[in-house]
């Protein structure tokens, strides 16, 4: 029985935790010795919270006690694990990042302390590029995360952990941030349900900041159920992010009402964008089909300035990392190179050697862009092109209430196989454009590559504060997929 | 060096202010919960926010923003309703971020100015305004009656944060230079400061002084800080070019820090003024430089000289939606402005026939308005008549009592007004004279009493009795035959020798002004 718990969806592990037929300490020793067992054949996991993930299952078991069991969280008895840029008071919160190595949180992300209060049991902090910059967790300075499909692939980034420790079912729900696809990236290369929500849906409180405009926390998970049910208990304004707003949507109250009568926009750039590998086109084109058949209507609409998402990305992102990293100065926390006598070199060396090689190329560039003179001629027009993209995403949803694209180019690659900055950047060209308009998006497997047999996802996009539409679509494809499947060298072997 | 007055013959001085002012009044800072508390134990009132701890983010603090739109409203500024916060980067150990959160090129307040009203000696360090007949105006500058008035513009109020404290130690006196560890407080990073910013339009070290001393009481009324100089919650940086009279262009700026008093922001302009003038008439170079007035030394010394202009890589902050201010808020924000000081002096003009003069100095300080306010209020159907002689109390002795004291609160010391009411009402009944008046003034303060009590106690009773006053005069007259005759002669100015003689007789309580008028009678006939 114990060992089927990481296969459970978050209602079943909660009817099982209500009829007493397991209790929540139970499952949390599972998934901590399935975390210990399993964990160093994909890297998912920089520490593991035992004591955490006892107490808070405790609670639960006496709140169940109590006869409680009907007041019980949304997420209560559910295994859940953060992205190591959440701060949980008392862990470790290194970004990946020898900056921070020995840092330890003073304070809970309010994100993560609402899963908390929903009743999660925190099992740990997941791997990620150093502060979110990367495409494949490659970045980290602790060593890459294992894709569970396939250990010589990367399992994406830079919240790679995260979707990698769903697909080998070693937590049921973890919490990623997407910056420009940060989550549904790894989401579509580990073949799981993975939401980047409207920018505003989750509070940014407590997590550590990327691009302050661009950045969102999200939900990885098997089922879109789980996703949304995850969303539920993270969702809404938090009086600490002024950026977070009130949100009174249930996200799982329209998921079973099927793709009937839903109009999904198909943009034709995205289809024929050079770089598209034709199992991934393949895939999403078949997804298309599906949800036609499920009585969607698909139109076809137009992003005219969705190319420029890349550019303007790579102005805006590297700008407010520049200054969001700039606190990472040696003097308070975070990694001092020893010895010097004056604060100009203590810094330099410091953060010579703190910051990975992708972290000092996006503070240099975010510098350099931010200065007098360049700001002008890059910033602006940065700006300006986030307008016309905001524009173009209105305008694409007077005809449909969600679009249906590709998460990502390709299939997960092999560690090493991309090494030039800018080729990894396209990873994301599909997903940046919605982080630059601010709306919803997120990844749905739907199957494996003829080819290559590695996960593919779909990438649903929503309008701003409509994610339930997006979270629709997915359910109805769910109902022709199935639920994401655990990585089969993870699933548990037939007959045990 | 020449003096000010040589050098403003010859320079005309360009002067604008940038003043910073910490919003002491708040409970909490700019934007965290933190309280707001000077002199606390070092890092007792911080949090992952003004510690800039990973992760942490900012809210702008509701109340803040309403003090600021006070400050604008009270200087005539535009309130801009939609404005954003800015991120000014720089990194340095007191701003825990390695920036500080403050606006852009539009400011919360914009575009406003106040008038300074100079008269006296201060005023003597303008020149050119005497010529004008009363009204006339050129420039800035408009003549009254008893002085100038000048227009000074206000470019912006914006709203930033300040930074931590650091210490030195291990060097001399605190400073960096020979230091061996730097400390840092943030209790005071993330205090709401605005920082207000004037054209250049002040002309004289003394306008500069009267420009800070009327924002301070502005201030004060809206009691939105303490404005302490010395404490550092109210700092005045100082920016000076001179050019040759007549020229339009604008020469090299020095700017002035660490001026923590009215008097040295006066006298640090007046010397760097004189110190440019020597300068440029030797034939030197004025360079852009940041400059530390010494008062000890009574000189300023180069701090840093600015070669280029610093790169902040400004940008807005992506943590703080664009700030928008609605008709509604301005509006209740509007509701509660005080009455400001130039609304009270022309109250007091208005209402209590109060010259324009005795009306603005009263409007300057808190201590004076208090007590002539209370004092008005007690004197109640007798105000519009006491109003002279209560002002002329304040003005007088007790301003002079105040600015001896260090740090008095006069509101605390025995002399109520209510007891001042007493005062001038036995002066206006000639019960005693104005000398007896300010021993009164004295023994009140020093002895707690009523001042008919103490007017009762020294006999001091004047001797208004024109029967024994004229008895008095002709005694001195028939003593002094020799001094009559000269008088008579035209040596007019002896009648202070009789009015003495007649006092002396009088053991100091006759009423003078009926032995003058005696004696006038008496001699002239």
């Amino acid at each position: 029985m114990a060992a089927e718990f990481f296969t459970m969806g978050v209602r079943e592990l909660q009817a099982g935790l209500k009829s007493k037929q397991f209790s929540a300490v139970e499952i949390a020793d599972a998934a901590l010795e399935r975390i210990g067992g399993q964990d160093e054949r994909i890297h998912a996991f920089l520490e593991v919270t035992d004591q955490a993930a006892h107490q808070a299952a405790q609670a639960v078991d006496a709140a169940i006690a109590e006869g409680k069991g009907a007041d019980l969280g949304p997420l209560a008895g559910v295994p859940v694990a953060y992205k190591d840029n959440m701060n949980l008071e008392g862990t470790h919160t290194t970004c990946s990042s020898n900056m921070l190595a020995d840092y330890v949180s003073p304070f809970t992300a309010t994100c993560v302390q609402r899963t908390l209060q929903a009743g999660a049991l925190p099992l740990g902090k997941l791997n990620m590029d150093e502060f979110a910059f990367g495409s494949s967790t490659e970045t980290s300075a602790f060593g890459p995360t294992l894709n569970p499909w396939d250990p010589s692939r990367v399992p994406g980034g830079s919240s790679g952990g995260s979707a990698a420790a769903v697909a080998a079912g070693l937590a049921t729900v973890t919490l990623g941030s997407d910056t420009g696809g940060s989550i549904r990236q790894p989401g579509s290369f580990c073949g799981v349900v993975a939401v980047k929500p409207t920018y505003g849906v989750v509070s940014r409180y407590g997590v550590v900041a990327f691009g302050s405009s661009l950045d969102q926390v999200g939900p990885f998970a098997r089922s879109v159920e789980d996703a949304a049910l995850t969303l539920n208990a993270i969702a809404g304004h938090d009086p600490l992010d002024c950026t977070s707003q009130a949100v009174a949507t249930d996200f799982t109250a329209n998921l079973a009402e099927g793709a009937a009568g839903m109009r999904i926009g198909i943009v034709p750039a995205f289809m024929q964008a050079e770089g598209l590998q034709p199992e991934v086109k393949a895939k999403i084109t078949e997804a298309a089909e599906k949800l036609e058949a499920l009585g969607a209507q698909l139109v076809e609409v137009e992003l005219p300035n969705a190319q420029a998402a890349m550019s303007a990305y790579y102005v805006l992102g590297p700008c407010e990392a520049f200054s969001n990293l700039s606190r990472f100065d040696s003097v308070r926390y975070g990694f001092r190179d020893p010895g010097h006598k004056d604060l100009g070199s203590q810094y330099e060396a410091s953060r010579a050697k703190g910051f990975g090689p992708e972290a000092r190329r996006r503070i240099m560039l975010g510098s350099y862009l931010l200065s007098a003179g360049v700001y002008d001629r890059y910033y602006y027009p940065a700006q300006q092109v986030r307008t016309l993209i905001t524009a173009d995403y209105t305008a694409a949803f007077e005809r449909c209430d969600c679009i249906l694209a590709p998460t990502a180019p390709r299939t997960a690659f092999e560690f090493g196989e991309i090494s030039d900055p800018t080729s990894m950047y396209l990873s994301d060209m599909f997903t940046i454009s919605i982080n630059i308009a601010g709306n919803g998006g997120m990844s749905m497997p739907v199957g494996l590559g003829a080819e290559s047999g590695l996960p593919i996802g779909a990438q649903l996009i929503s309008p701003a504060f409509k994610d339930q539409n997006m979270l629709r679509a997915a359910a109805a494809l769910e109902t022709v997929y199935g639920p994401a499947p655990i990585a089969p060298a993870f699933a548990p072997k037939a007959g045990e | 060096m020449k003096k000010l007055e040589e050098v403003l013959r010859d320079w005309e001085a360009v002067i604008g202010l940038e003043v910073h002012c910490e919003l002491t009044k708040l409970h909490t800072k700019m934007f965290c919960g933190c309280k707001l508390e000077f002199g606390a134990e070092p890092n007792t009132h911080t949090c992952p926010v003004c510690l800039g701890m990973p992760g942490a983010l900012p809210v702008p603090n509701r109340a803040a923003i309403e003090n600021i739109v006070l400050a604008g409203l009270a200087t005539n500024c535009r309130i801009e309703k939609h404005t954003m916060f800015y991120r000014k980067g720089y990194m340095y150990p007191d701003m825990a971020k390695n920036f500080q959160t403050t606006q852009g090129p539009k400011a919360f307040c914009m575009g406003g100015w106040l008038d300074l009203a100079v008269d006296g000696r201060g005023a003597e360090e303008r020149l050119f305004w005497k010529d004008l007949a009363a009204g006339d105006a050129v420039e800035n500058l408009t003549r009254t009656a008893d002085g100038y008035s000048a227009r000074v513009g206000i470019t912006r109020i914006h709203m930033e944060e300040d930074a931590g404290k650091m210490v030195h130690i291990g060097g001399g006196e605190g400073r960096i230079a020979g230091a061996t560890h730097s400390l840092v407080d943030y209790n005071r990073a993330g205090t709401p400061l605005i920082e207000l910013v004037t054209e250049p339009d002040l002309r004289t070290p003394e306008e500069a002084r009267l420009f800070m001393q009327k924002l301070r009481s502005i201030f004060l009324t809206l009691g939105i800080s303490d404005c302490s100089m010395e404490e550092g919650s109210l700092r005045a940086d100082g920016n000076v070019s001179l050019r040759r009279r007549g020229s339009e262009t604008l020469g090299v700026k020095t700017e002035l820090k660490n001026i923590n008093s009215f008097k040295n922001l006066h006298d640090g302009l007046a010397y760097e003024i004189c110190r440019q003038a020597e300068v440029l008439e030797e034939g030197g170079q004025i360079y852009q430089e940041t400059r530390h007035w010494d008062p000890s030394k009574k000189c300023t010394i180069v701090m840093r000289v600015k070669e280029t202009a610093d790169d902040y890589r400004m940008f807005p902050d992506p943590d703080l939606a664009p700030y928008d201010l609605s008709d509604e808020f301005i509006e209740s924000v509007r509701a509660k402005l005080p009455e400001l000081p130039d609304q009270k002096a022309a109250r007091y003009e208005r209402d209590l026939g109060l010259s324009s003069y005795d009306a603005r100095h009263i409007a300057d300080n808190r201590f004076t308005i208090d007590f002539f306010e209370a004092a008005c209020e007690a004197a109640g159907d007798r105000a519009r008549e006491l109003a002279k002689p209560l002002a002329n109390l304040a003005l007088n002795d007790i301003t002079a009592y105040v600015n001896a004291g260090d740090g008095i609160d006069f509101a605390a010391t025995a002399f109520t007004p209510t007891r001042g009411v007493q005062l001038v009402v036995l002066l206006a009944e000639d019960a005693i004279s104005s000398k007896q008046a300010k021993e009164v003034f004295a023994a009140v303060l020093e002895e707690d009493k009523d001042p008919a009590a103490i007017v009762e106690e020294r006999g001091m009773r004047q001797v208004s009795d024109t029967g024994a006053i004229e008895a008095v005069v002709d005694q001195v007259l028939a003593d002094n035959p020799d001094k009559v005759q000269q008088y008579r002669d035209g040596k007019t100015g002896l009648m202070g020798f009789f009015v003495g003689q007649c006092m002396k007789v009088m053991g100091g309580q006759g009423n003078p002004k009926l032995i003058n008028q005696l004696l006038g009678q008496k001699l002239d006939s």
